[in-house]
């Protein structure tokens, strides 16, 4: 019942304040009327009854104040009321709100749109069940530098069996194609082969019919497939029928077992197609199995096992292998991450540099709009100190400045959201079609959580400063300078000079990040591939292996393409190759140089296949001996090239044409031997970035592969020959269609596409901070400018030349910018060095960027220190006398 | 300024205005006179700082208001004792009282 009354005295209070209000004015009213009665007849005369009765209750306002307080509601009320006074303070001062508006809402915007991708790509968990206990297990060959690589499927298969912290351990192919046909045009699709417990294991069910059963990694006669739902909708329509239907596959007639849901896309987005490994058990027990490496794994952890567990059960199975399989598993090892990291392991550094990045423009942003709020302040030193004088409280006033400085920061953040929203869309579109896939941006609560955090927590940075300076400062102080005074508000312009400081240091970081990510873009341009990428279009073709059953078929077809592209108009050159340079694939093995020690052997060579023109295509130096011909054909002497890579390594100050190779470790009377007839240049194989491999070159005709490259090189846009190409394949076989297609140039910008990325973006943070860093000098100096506008028209009356006047300004920018620039650099020396793995070519304490970015900024600053000051020195002494 | 007294009062002052509306309800200014009146003048109650304390009473729900009219034929608050706020009274009296006499004890020891 009380408790109920309480409320009711809350509620009335907050409901009905002007009622509450106006009672108790009338009960004040009633009270000093009661008093001033009982002084009266007392004898007092009307006029002094009614003095002493006031002086008796007190200040009323104050009385009204504390009154208010009493009502328990008092926050909301206060909170409300500064929220209107604040938005009248921001009206009536329209031109300083709509700067600050616009300065937060770029900070606020790009961090938005930088954490809106962090947030999909890093921090939401997979989109499997159980996520967390799924773990990524790759093999590790220090003899070979191997670190994340591809399993062995003997090794997948004994981890499955060996480690019993995993609920189950599924092997997939990371991608491949399989192409379509009997259903219209022959269609080439990604697919993956995977284990029988491929989606059990990732927890995926099927939408329609099932998934792989666990028996299906073996051969069971049947071959199977799982489909996506786009291929689903786009080839069958969303015939439910289509569950149990034979299609061809590399015509293979395969049955559709069932549909997977649109959200899997695992391994990668495009794949579309899923089929069983299928493998043979006898086939599986050759060592081959246990050297080549080929397959992704991943398992799923026991619930309530950790990874540390799990990783030691695994580590005991490794340490078993080597012992009892030394010939391939001597010095593998094996490592276990979370699925997670591994898949975001690429993109993880980039966006957590460019979240740094938008943090510090943040900063910036903040300063600047401080340094605003500042001078505002300033300004309303005297309205400030008249509320004090009335009897407002000093926390009532710090509170109020800190409401303005929220609305600032809520009103700024509500613009960066749309701002970042359309940002969002932009990172997106700009992503490096190397860069992993940025999943659909969506709001959730981590994104709420931040872009609320950085709101507040910007409101709070650039407002507290402002809002203690207004409260602390003493009414009598304010009044008594007079509101122009000389000497007040020494320590608000301390602040306002440390916030440039700061803000100058910031942007110099910023822009020193920019500029090595710049540098290392242009040392990426300046990278000479090993080849010339100028119009050559590259077509990728998988032969499907049921008819292209033997080396001739397979051969006499990347033949007859090959002639028919040459014989294309506008075609200067065509040739097969097994991949063009900077796909990154391919195989490597040991090799044995002829005639060295036994036990002398090298790791990790590069093989590719070759025709006999690719080089004088691709434009290949031939460094020493000769190209492949006609002659180096199936039955002729084994015959290889070598690039430069190897030949340096291997052969130095020795001829290496005519020496022989055999890519073993260990040879025997079994080994075959390949002649090496020439070397040439050194392409790069898997990125600009990455040093070319050693690598060698087999014919085409000794070593036929069902999956070739057709190279074109072609007199204008490569791309306009597609129509022309495809149309030379249908005329060869209509159920053949295009893997991969490609232009050199595309590759090339591809490599550089990450770098780019960072470095476009950094580049358009670092700008942003820049101006708003250059605005921010220009406003402080102005500021001192107009507040020793007197000082300099009295000594140019006293004959100073306008140049020694101005200098006098300029030398406090320049006191301030170097001290930013100084902090600002000793800063960027120790930060940089997070940036080294995505540096190219370019050291992260370069000396050049170190020079000319602090150069730059100084300059930048200085013009915005110098303009104030050549204004204020303009002035005419006359005016400025006057003006006070 | 008389801030120290205010500060003592302001504690004690909740339970004057409890114990002063035990008897009947009351006005503001009536409490006042009533206060001066027990205490013949010692205490004088700054008038004004009433009225937040008899906010704070309200919101605790230890006393209750309503507008009556007064034999002068004016509109004035009556302020009452609520149910708790006759059980506080007592639990402050008595906290009030141990409180005074470990003081006196104090004063009387030294």
């Amino acid at each position: 019942m009380s408790a109920l009354s309480g409320l009711r005295a809350r509620l009335r209070a907050l409901f009905r304040r002007s009622v509450t209000e106006r009672e108790l004015n009338t009960e004040i009213g009633f009270h000093i009327e009661q008093e001033a009665a009982r002084y009266r007849s007392a004898g007092m005369a009307p006029d002094d009854a009614l003095r002493r009765a006031r002086l008796a209750f007190g200040g009323a306002e104050s009385v009204r104040e504390e009154h208010r307080d009493a009502r328990g509601t008092r926050w909301i009320e206060d909170a409300l009321a500064d929220t209107r006074f604040g938005l009248r303070a921001l009206l009536r001062n329209p031109v300083l709100a709509t700067t600050a508006i616009i300065t937060l809402a770029l900070g606020i915007g790009a961090n938005t749109a930088i954490f809106s991708v962090v947030n999909a790509v890093i921090l939401r968990p997979l989109p499997f069940p159980g996520s967390d206990r799924l773990v990524k297990i790759s093999e590790d060959n220090p003899e070979k530098h191997w670190v994340h690589q591809t399993a062995a499927p003997a090794n997948y298969l004994s981890w499955a069996d060996g480690v019993k912290a995993f609920d189950g351990v599924a092997a997939y192919t990371p991608g491949g194609h399989t192409t379509l046909s009997g259903e219209g045009d022959a269609v080439m699709f990604h697919n993956a082969e995977v284990s029988g417990n491929f989606f059990a294991v990732l927890g995926i069910p099927a939408i329609a019919g099932r998934t792989f059963r666990d028996e299906e990694t073996w051969e069971t006669g049947t071959p199977v497939a799982v489909i996506s739902d786009r291929l689903w909708r786009s080839r069958f329509g969303s015939d439910p029928a289509i569950i149990g239907r034979t299609v061809r596959f590399d015509e293979v007639a395969t049955q559709i077992v069932g549909v997977v849901p649109a959200s899997f896309a695992f391994p990668s987005p495009d794949i579309d197609v899923w089929m069983p490994m299928a493998w043979n058990h006898t086939e599986l027990q050759k060592t081959a199995y246990r050297r080549a490496h080929w397959l992704g794994v991943v398992a799923r952890l026991r619930p309530g096992v950790t990874p540390a567990a799990a990783d030691a059960e695994l580590q005991t199975v490794v340490r078993q292998l080597q012992v009892e399989f030394p010939e391939t598993n001597r010095v593998m090892g094996a490592d276990l991450m979370p699925l997670q990291i591994f898949l975001t392991d690429s993109i993880r550094l980039p966006l957590l540099i460019l979240l740094g990045a938008v943090v510090l423009l943040l900063l910036i942003a903040c300063a600047n709009v401080g340094n605003l709020l500042l001078v505002q302040a300033l300004g309303r030193e005297r309205e400030s100190a008249l509320r004090l004088t009335l009897g407002a409280g000093r926390g009532r006033l710090i509170r109020q400045a800190l409401t303005e400085s929220l609305l600032l920061s809520l009103i700024g953040g509500a613009a960066g959201c749309a701002l970042g929203w359309a940002g969002t869309r932009g990172l997106v579109a700009l992503r490096p079609a190397g860069m992993q896939a940025i999943p659909e941006v969506g709001l959730d609560w981590r994104m709420l959580a931040y872009v609320f955090g950085i709101v507040t927590a910007s409101g709070l940075l650039f407002g507290t400063a402002p809002a203690i300076w207004r409260g602390r400062r003493t009414p009598a102080d304010v009044l008594k300078e007079g509101g122009r005074g000389g000497s007040e508000g020494g320590r608000i312009r301390a602040w306002g000079r440390g916030l440039v400081v700061s803000e100058v240091a910031l942007a110099l970081l910023l822009t020193v990040g920019a500029g090595l990510l710049l540098k290392s873009f242009w040392r990426l341009g300046q990278v000479d591939p090993g080849f010339d990428p100028q119009n050559v279009l590259t077509v990728g073709i998988a032969l499907p292996t049921a008819r292209y059953d033997s080396a001739y078929k397979n051969a006499l077809f990347f033949d007859q393409l090959e002639a028919r592209a040459r014989a294309l108009p506008g075609v200067s050159g065509g040739a097969a190759v097994l991949l063009p340079p900077l796909s990154g694939g391919g195989w490597t093995s040991d090799y044995h140089i002829g005639g060295r020690p036994g036990d002398q052997y090298g790791t990790e060579v590069a093989h590719r296949v070759a025709s006999p023109s690719y080089f004088r295509v691709m434009r290949v130096p031939l460094l020493a001996g000769r190209f492949f011909t006609e002659a180096d054909r199936d039955g002729a002497p084994k015959v290889v090239l070598i690039n430069q890579a190897l030949a340096r390594l291997e052969f130095a100050g020795q001829d290496p044409v005519g020496q022989q190779i055999a890519f073993e470790r260990k040879v025997d009377s079994t080994t075959t031997w390949y002649t090496i007839v020439g070397v040439v240049g050194s392409e790069h194989q898997v990125t600009l970035a990455e040093p070319p491999q050693l690598e060698i070159f087999q014919p085409f005709d000794q070593r036929p592969s069902s999956y070739m490259t057709l190279i074109v090189r072609t007199a204008s846009d490569p791309l306009a020959l597609v129509p022309s190409v495809q149309r030379a394949i249908a005329e060869l076989d209509p159920h053949v269609a295009i893997a991969t297609l490609l232009t050199m140039d595309d590759a090339v910008r591809r490599s550089r596409a990450t770098q780019r990325f960072i470095a476009l973006l950094l580049l358009t943070f670092a700008v942003a901070g820049l101006i708003l860093s250059t605005v921010g000098v220009y406003g402080v100096i102005a500021q001192l400018a107009r507040r020793r506008t007197r000082e300099m028209g009295i000594r140019i009356a006293l004959g100073a030349a306008a140049g020694q006047v101005q200098w006098l300004v300029v030398h406090q920018g320049l006191k301030l910018v170097t001290w930013g620039v100084l902090l600002g650099t000793v800063a960027a020396l120790a930060i940089t060095r997070a940036l080294r793995s995505v540096l190219f070519g370019v050291s992260p304490t370069d000396p050049v960027t170190f020079v000319v970015v602090p150069a730059i900024l100084a300059a930048a600053a200085l013009l915005a220190s110098w303009l104030p000051a050549a204004r204020a020195a303009r002035t005419d002494p006359a005016t400025t006398l006057r003006f006070e | 300024m008389a801030a120290p007294q205010n500060d003592v009062l302001r504690g004690t002052l909740e339970l004057l205005i409890l114990k002063t509306l035990a008897l009947e309800p009351m006005h503001g200014w009536g409490i006042s006179q009533r206060i001066q009146q027990f205490s013949s003048g010692v205490l004088d109650v700054n008038q004004g700082s009433l009225y937040p304390a008899l906010q704070r009473l309200e919101v605790k729900g230890w006393i209750d208001s309503e507008w009556r009219t007064t034999e002068n034929n004016r509109q004035a608050k009556y302020y009452r004792l609520t149910a708790s706020g006759r059980r506080a009274l007592g639990a402050e009296t008595a906290t009030w009282r141990r409180y005074v006499t470990a003081v006196e004890s104090i004063l009387g020891t030294a």
